[in-house]
């Protein structure tokens, strides 16, 4: 255990001025779970772009196998045998499940593909994961979770030396997640060492060895498992104490019912939905992936179509046809898919903290007053804390937590009487998320009724009033928070005697 | 290097380029640097910078527009045939240009509504509208359109004449052609459009990420079709000008000008995958183009030749835009 097989040794890299990381020294061993933790901006992607060699460092050297080493790029690195599992998925959708795996290194006979050992190799790797996915299928049709398993599988593929991972529990369901950690078990057994990066730090205990923390691009400390605690890891990564992860609530639901859904019916991917929603109340939707909670905050946004059922807000029955219609009721919808539904990157923050809302920043005319609009993004930039040099930033350059951030900010600038909040906290570091959940605490505080879907339970018990359990596009359950537990939620989630299904296809993944 | 600073490197570095070919034609010839020449490269650029302003628009979007110069001819014949028929010169080029707007429509309804890919659609529309044109000519140029006909292309503004004393005209100060003082109204009016008003903003944010503007409340579709009817109105207008400017309907007039309004946003730094784009960089683009065919003519290069350096020139500032845009 002590032959260090990859070892970093003062790197620092700088951005434009501002040094992303300083004098960072980081070991790895053989047979090793080494843990990065940091907020989002810490410098923990950087330093892994360093190690892929997708980034070459200012300073410092890194040693790979007893060798001096300084990767061009990451297919040099990734022929050395380190291997990354993207946290932003890295698959062409129109190539089927095999083709991806093997993608620019596919099995050849003569000049051609040898199909029949590119789809034997496929269906070897995916079977190492026990994930049921047919080596045939499209990219394109397969679920976010199912996708991240074969992004995996693909890292598993090159038999690497090291694999670096990045928050690649986000999209998994516990089941899958148990799963990942079996494989990482037996990576463990076969010497491989496995960089392991996550925000969520209670599930990273299964499975991790040591910790490294960074902190705004510094090397804080790194320690054994056994030897330190979650809770510390938190402190040194804020660099303050976090006395709770969830915040005090300070709201409480009304006995009015600001919306009321019922009988909402798509085929195929959810069927006979109806809850109410009461003024100043946080509902959370929980339940498995695929389960229709995404499916059934889009229908009632207007993003997908319905075939039955009806929404009715205040009272009054609403006919929604499209987000338009819906954001003008006073509903607002922040996606889980961030990058594709929830940001234009290539605007500025500005610009994307009013595109729901221009109309409050221009004239009767349709003139927009850009001295508004500034303030505006500067109230928001200040009240949320979203790190960015200037209002004109483009948001492609923040980082994730900021830019959901950002997209909060959009939502919040738009006053609404329902917000539908889709997995706000994924992948964001644990500052921000606490930040987020005081946020969400004081729009109910102002009457706005909240809807929150997250597959955390924690989080669903630290937050919510009451919560709708998802089964298989149908409401399973509506239970009062306090008196449910993580145990009964789950029960509801699973349908009970049927948790093999986790893997297999529920209903709705259809797009 | 800040966004604002980079977004003025481009423009100082197209108009650097602008002004860099200006100096070297300036010393190539004696001819090139005089008012009537620039008034010549003013009236040669209009088209390609109507045509341009519409594309603009149409590629911030993330589409494409490859109608626009058979939409031009259509809509030239179509004030030349109305004129001839005896409707009144404003009426007949008011005719042009809805001409020219229906198209747009069209277009706009086949990306949107039968969710065509934009090169498709207006590839389709490019063959059904130059079909019409030549179809409703016979494929023959429509001439004797008459003085008034002849006034939008040809005519300006201020323009200053004296009866010299041997009873010929002598001019005092050629005026502002109508064409030029066109196009400055166009490109102000579409540079505010695009930067200071909600549908502008909306322009970019359908172009940037569709799918986050359908979510945030924008009407993606509206937005579209807005993108090329303004396209489509701008061809109109452009055939309606330059068929006066010759006093002459020709079915085949437009050809491959498209290709030319496009080249002038992309030098000017539109961006082809949409989101990105300036009125004020595709005027220039409109110029980088109309200055060098210009200069490259009075040098005595060979069109054909021309044809090569402006393929070059395109590829070399798109080149550079991408070495920029790489981070």
């Amino acid at each position: 255990m002590t032959d260090a097989l990859l070892r970093l040794d003062g790197i620092t890299k700088r951005f434009v001025g501002v040094a992303a990381l300083q004098d960072v020294s980081f070991e790895l061993h053989r047979g090793e779970v080494h843990a990065v933790c940091g907020e989002n901006g810490a410098g923990k992607s950087t330093l892994m772009k360093v190690i892929t060699g997708q980034l070459q460092p200012d300073a410092g050297c890194m040693v790979y196998q007893g060798r001096q080493a300084r990767f061009g790029s990451p297919r040099e690195a990734q022929a050395a045998g380190i291997a990354m599992i993207h946290q932003e998925l890295n698959l062409v959708p129109h190539l089927s499940v095999a083709e991806n795996l093997y993608l620019a290194r596919e099995p050849r006979r003569g000049w051609f593909v040898d199909r029949v050992a590119l789809r034997a190799n496929a269906a070897r790797c995916l079977a190492r994961l026990g994930v049921g996915i047919d080596p045939s299928t499209r990219v394109g049709t397969l679920s976010v979770a199912e996708r991240q398993m074969v992004e995996i599988a693909k890292a598993l593929s090159i038999d690497a030396a090291v694999v670096i991972m990045d928050e690649p529990t986000s999209s998994l369901t516990t089941a899958e997640t148990a799963r990942l950690f079996e494989v990482i078990r037996d990576l463990k057994r076969d010497g491989v060492g496995v960089i392991y990066i996550s925000h969520r730090l209670d599930e990273m205990a299964q499975i991790v060895d040591r910790i490294t923390v960074l902190r705004d691009g510094r090397h804080v400390g790194t320690h054994a498992l056994a030897a330190t605690t979650i809770d510390d890891v938190v402190v040194r990564m804020v660099g303050r104490a976090l006395d709770d992860k969830f915040p005090p609530r300070t709201s409480a639901p009304t006995t009015d019912v600001v919306m009321a859904v019922d009988g909402l019916t798509r085929k195929g991917a959810f069927a006979d939905v109806g809850f109410e929603l009461r003024r100043g109340e946080i509902l959370g939707f929980a339940g498995l992936l695929g389960a229709g909670r995404t499916e059934v905050a889009r229908a009632i946004f207007g993003a997908d179509p319905v075939d039955a059922g009806s929404v009715r807000l205040a009272g009054g029955p609403l006919r929604i046809r499209s987000p338009r219609d819906a954001i003008r009721h006073g509903i607002a919808y922040l996606s889980e898919d961030r990058k594709a539904h929830g940001v234009a990157v290539d605007m500025t923050v500005a610009h994307n903290v009013t595109m729901a809302n221009l109309a409050a920043v221009a004239s009767r005319l349709g003139f927009l007053q850009f001295a508004e609009e500034d303030a505006v993004a500067r109230r928001y930039v200040d009240t949320l804390a979203i790190r960015t040099p200037s209002t004109r930033q483009r948001v492609r350059l923040l980082s994730g937590g900021n830019q959901q951030k950002v997209v909060i900010a959009k939502w919040l600038f738009r006053d609404s009487r329902v917000l539908l909040f889709d997995e706000p906290t994924r992948g964001i570091d644990v500052g921000a998320k606490y930040a987020i959940y005081q946020l969400l605490d004081q729009l109910a505080a102002r009457g706005i009724g909240v809807v929150l879907i997250s597959s955390e339970l924690p989080e669903i018990l630290g937050m919510t009033d009451r919560v709708a359990v998802f089964h298989a596009g149908r409401i399973a359950a509506v239970l009062d928070t306090r008196r449910t537990s993580q145990e009964e939620i789950m029960h509801h989630a699973s349908g009970r005697p049927a948790l093999q299904r986790v893997l297999g296809h529920a209903p709705g993944h259809a797009s | 290097m800040t966004d604002r600073m980079s977004d003025l490197f481009q423009r100082f570095a197209a108009l650097a380029s602008l002004l860099g070919l200006t100096i070297v034609f300036s010393l190539v010839s004696n001819s090139f640097f005089t008012v009537g020449n620039a008034m010549t490269v003013a009236l040669q650029v209009t088209s390609i910078a109507y045509l341009g302003i519409g594309a603009t628009c149409v590629i911030i979007t993330g589409g494409i527009d490859l109608s626009v110069g058979a939409i031009l001819a259509l809509a030239g014949v179509v004030a030349a045939l109305a004129v001839k028929a005896g409707v009144p010169v404003p009426l007949g080029m008011l005719g042009g240009l809805a001409v020219g707007v229906l198209c747009g429509v069209v277009n706009g309804l086949c990306v949107t509504r039968l969710k065509l890919p934009p090169f498709i659609a207006t590839l389709g529309m490019m063959l059904v509208a130059r079909g019409l044109a030549l179809q409703l000519t016979d494929a023959k140029a429509v001439g004797g359109l008459g003085d008034s006909f002849a006034e939008l292309g040809n005519g300006a503004l201020l323009r200053v004449e004296r009866i010299a004393p041997d009873g010929f005209p002598d001019i005092v100060f050629p005026g502002i052609p109508y064409p030029v003082l066109v196009m400055v109204v166009l490109a102000v009016a579409a540079a505010i459009l695009l930067n200071r008003t909600t549908v502008g903003r909306h322009i970019y944010a359908v172009g940037s990420n569709a799918e986050a503007a359908r979510l945030s409340g924008v009407n993606v579709r509206g937005v579209t079709l807005f993108a090329y009817v303004v396209s489509g109105g701008l061809a109109g207008l452009t055939g309606c000008v330059l068929m006066s400017r010759l006093v002459t309907a020709q079915p085949s007039e437009g050809l491959m000008y498209e290709l030319d309004a496009i080249a002038a946003a992309v030098i000017g730094g539109t961006s082809l995958s949409g989101g990105v784009g300036t009125i004020s960089g595709t005027v220039i683009g409109a110029f980088v183009i109309g200055i060098l065919r210009n200069g490259l003519n009075m040098g005595g290069v060979s069109a054909f030749i021309q044809q090569i350096l402006i393929g070059v020139v395109i590829l070399v500032t798109v080149w550079i835009d991408q070495l920029r845009h790489r981070r």
